[in-house]
């Protein structure tokens, strides 16, 4: 740089103690995500609960493209620490935005807002992996390396964990950048070792919905699943009805069940722009029923040859 | 012999990490609680210098010839600057 301007320093929060003279500025977003990865962090190690940063800053550089930025933070928790991790976020001005119960038909994640490092999404395990969350994160972290986020020591999955997280949340989507760009462009070797992680971590048939390889496992219960995810997914009922097929467990099946038919209060909140009243849960609860019906209704027609 | 270093406890990224190219920017935040300070022109030049860590006059004359300029001429800059991030927790001296 060349040339000597005058020392510009300015708060970029909205904090009524900030100095008079300090302009309040927005933080762009790729630096607030960096940023609250660290703020994440620090809280996480000061509450002792064990967690891996995942996607976004958290990736290998090569592993995407420079052009590709996240909009929030993704944090995979040891489960038995998410009790540490909600009470040091909540502590810290965090608030909860979704619930893990009707956060995605996965059941995956929850996530909370800040209104200065706007939202974090907390994981508990990572859709495809069949393992139980508790041992599956075991395999995760046994190789974790750490990488500096925003200059702060932040754990990660190693290369190949890296890969397969990458790799399994595109079989969730028809969006296939990210197998292009981080599995096309791994050699071989790196490709066996993500095979084989899969393969511990009981993901090989999500990981072949990314590939295009699902017809190998069409025997498989998962495989209705990954096949409606890869090709952008189906009506309501149809992912439910794949997840029900692919759930082990009687209780486990129940516990999906009432899941599917209880609206989800955190969205519903976030659509209305306030908290939903009883009046409001009862209608949409409706309305969802009706929809549920419409959708078996053309399900079976189609199934018989029929329009309705 | 006065040295400059950033805090503990500090998270920053400059613009160089994100994009390439623009006025040097620097985001910086106490954690976890912040409030984040945007640090742009000189004022980011002297933060990556501090990142490096140094006494006040191998700072100033760093910057001064990353500027082009006599380090009596941005001495004083660097200086109030210096204070500026010392009072708010985000550089420590030793």
């Amino acid at each position: 740089m060349r040339g000597w301007h005058h020392v510009g320093m300015t708060a970029a929060s909205h904090d009524p103690g900030e100095p008079a003279s300090a302009k309040a500025v927005s933080i762009p977003l790729a630096a607030r995500v960096h940023l609250a990865h660290a703020v994440v962090q620090h809280l996480a190690e000061r509450a002792g609960a064990d967690l891996l940063h995942i996607k976004g800053p958290a990736l290998l550089p090569d592993l995407r493209p420079a052009t590709r930025s996240s909009s929030d933070v993704d944090v995979l928790v040891r489960p038995t620490h998410l009790h540490l991790l909600v009470a040091a976020l909540e502590g810290a001005g965090w608030t909860k935005r979704s619930d893990f119960a009707t956060g995605s038909v996965f059941a995956h994640a929850a996530n909370w807002w800040h209104d200065d490092w706007g939202y974090v999404d907390v994981h508990v395990h990572w859709p495809g992996v069949r393992l139980p969350p508790e041992v599956a994160y075991a395999a995760w972290s046994a190789d974790a390396e750490t990488l500096d986020i925003a200059h702060v020591p932040c754990p990660v999955p190693d290369r190949t964990g890296q890969l397969l997280v990458l790799v399994l949340h595109a079989a969730r989507s028809t969006d296939r950048s990210d197998v292009e760009y981080a599995w096309d462009n791994a050699d071989a070797e790196q490709q066996a070792a993500v095979r084989t992680l899969a393969r511990t971590l009981d993901a090989e048939v999500a990981l072949a919905a990314a590939l295009g390889e699902l017809e190998q496992f069409r025997d498989d219960p998962a495989y209705e699943l990954w096949r409606l995810f890869s090709q952008g997914g189906g009506t309501r009922f149809q992912e439910w009805r794949a997840r029900f097929i692919a759930t082990p467990g009687t209780r486990e099946r129940a516990q999906l069940l009432a899941a599917s038919f209880r609206v989800n209060r955190d969205h519903l909140g976030m659509e209305l722009g306030r908290t939903p009243t009883r009046r409001d849960l009862r209608e949409r609860q409706l309305l969802r029923v009706r929809r549920a019906a419409r959708e078996l209704r053309g399900l079976l027609g189609s199934r018989s040859g029929g329009t309705a | 012999m006065t040295t400059y270093a950033i805090a503990d406890d500090i998270a920053w990224v400059s613009r160089e990490e994100l994009d390439a190219g623009g006025l040097p920017v620097a985001y910086v935040a106490p954690l976890p609680h912040g409030p984040a300070v945007v640090l742009e022109g000189s004022a980011c030049l002297v933060w990556l210098l501090v990142a490096q860590g140094g006494t006040l006059e191998e700072i100033v004359e760093e910057a001064a010839e990353l500027a082009g300029l006599a380090p009596s001429e941005v001495a004083a800059d660097v200086e109030v600057l210096l204070t500026d991030l010392v009072a708010m927790g985000v550089v420590r001296t030793q």
